[in-house]
């Protein structure tokens, strides 16, 4: 093969991509062809100097480009981790701490939720008898005002605060009783009647 | 240890409205496809737009893709179709030398006008800015279809045959396109490093 023919299989055979025939009649001239060989070489060199021609990625080319996406609607948004946690933990964070100052600051006995299969906690209904019985007996006991003004019985399973029902007073027996409330939301459910809402509000105080 | 998705499954995902699927696709194929704008546009500035433009495209399209094409094909069909967008204002005279009609049965070219080893002596051509702007300079005197031809197949390592689809042309034409491109090119070289 003359030199002037053997042009588009030498690039080609530079690429990988002469066949069998081919490139066998290339690195048969090649081995011969001084000039075809110098040919060989430029054309990689040029082909190097090309392959090394790179762009500069900006740093922000990335975030420009998701918040066009995002914008277009094209890409969900990534909710900031710090958003979604702050936000799931706000709610149960808020209604203990409500819950806390309500119990605290009240002095009434505590709201008597509707009976379940296992109601959660057993609310002491005043006092423990112990402090009542050294203190004086307290006002009597009365159910917070609900929206039809039935009383709802809280219960805890067996275990979970009885173990620690000798060292709380009753006040915290009922924060604790609240609490587990909120991790078992079933008990209201199954009450039906209770305005959830009532449970935070701030109780009447009726002195009898 | 999960294996590693492919293209095509991760397109499949985003198409799902998988976010992650997208920004690993990103993660992948977002250098080449700007330094493949920034060989064919020469310019900075254009290769970033143009890039942009690439993913928006890819993104919209999502919905219609289909994974018979290979992800990078497909990619590239698309780059070089945005890439053209921005190619538009080039001079007239960088078309200097039309595509013959028919050209991928022509089987036949003068060998090149061969230039003496020393104009492109090695140690002469130390790379630098100076190197890069001219190569820059001479890849923009081709015509569109032999610069892209040969930035596919070359610098960017695609097949002959993955380079014939992202063009819509032969394999027998793109070998064709490569060699004219390089020699175009070498005849070029000399004259701008002088």
């Amino acid at each position: 093969m003359e030199c002037r023919e053997l042009g588009e299989a030498l690039s080609a055979y530079m690429d990988g991509e002469a066949g069998s025939p081919e490139a066998g009649i290339v690195e048969a001239h090649l081995a011969g062809c001084a000039s075809c060989r110098v040919l060989l070489g430029r054309m990689r060199e040029a082909e190097d100097s090309l392959a090394r021609i790179e762009a500069q990625v900006p740093d922000e080319f990335r975030e420009t480009l998701l918040a066009r996406l995002e914008k277009e609607e094209l890409l969900p948004r990534r909710r900031s981790l710090f958003v979604f946690s702050v936000r799931w933990l706000a709610v149960p964070a808020a209604a203990a701490a409500a819950l806390a100052l309500f119990l605290l600051t009240s002095r009434e006995s505590g709201v008597n939720l509707g009976k379940g299969p296992e109601p959660p906690a057993r609310v002491a209904q005043g006092p423990p008898s112990a402090a009542a019985h050294g203190a004086g007996a307290p006002a009597a006991k009365e159910a917070s005002p609900v929206r039809n003004g039935s009383a709802v019985a809280v219960t805890a399973p067996e275990g979970s605060v009885a173990a620690a029902a000798g060292e709380l007073s009753g006040e915290e027996r009922e924060i604790v009783a609240w609490l587990e409330l909120l991790e078992n939301p079933v008990v209201l459910e199954e009450g039906g009647d209770v305005d959830e809402m009532e449970i935070f509000s701030a109780p009447k105080k009726d002195r009898g | 240890m999960r294996a590693e998705r492919s293209d095509e499954e991760l397109m499949l995902l985003f198409k799902q409205g998988s976010r992650d699927a997208f920004e690993e696709l990103f993660a992948r194929h977002h250098r080449r496809i700007i330094h493949f704008c920034y060989r064919m546009t020469g310019d900075q500035a254009r290769a970033e737009e143009a890039a942009q433009e690439i993913f928006l495209r890819i993104a919209r399209a999502a919905s219609t893709y289909q994974p018979t094409a290979k992800f990078t094909t497909w990619a590239y069909q698309v780059a070089r179709r945005t890439t053209l967008n921005y190619l538009r204002d080039e001079k007239d005279g960088a078309e200097k030398v039309p595509i013959p009609v028919g050209e991928e049965q022509d089987d036949g070219s003068p060998a090149p006008a061969l230039r003496g080893p020393e104009t492109l002596d090695p140690e002469r051509m130390a790379w630098g800015a100076e190197v890069r702007d001219r190569m820059l300079a001479a890849l923009r005197e081709l015509p569109e279809g032999y610069r892209s031809a040969l930035i596919l197949a070359g610098a960017e390592g695609l097949s002959y045959q993955e380079a014939a689809t992202v063009l819509g042309i032969t394999v027998q034409a793109v070998k064709s396109r490569v060699f004219r491109a390089r020699e175009m090119l070498l005849a070029r070289l000399p004259e701008t490093l002088r």
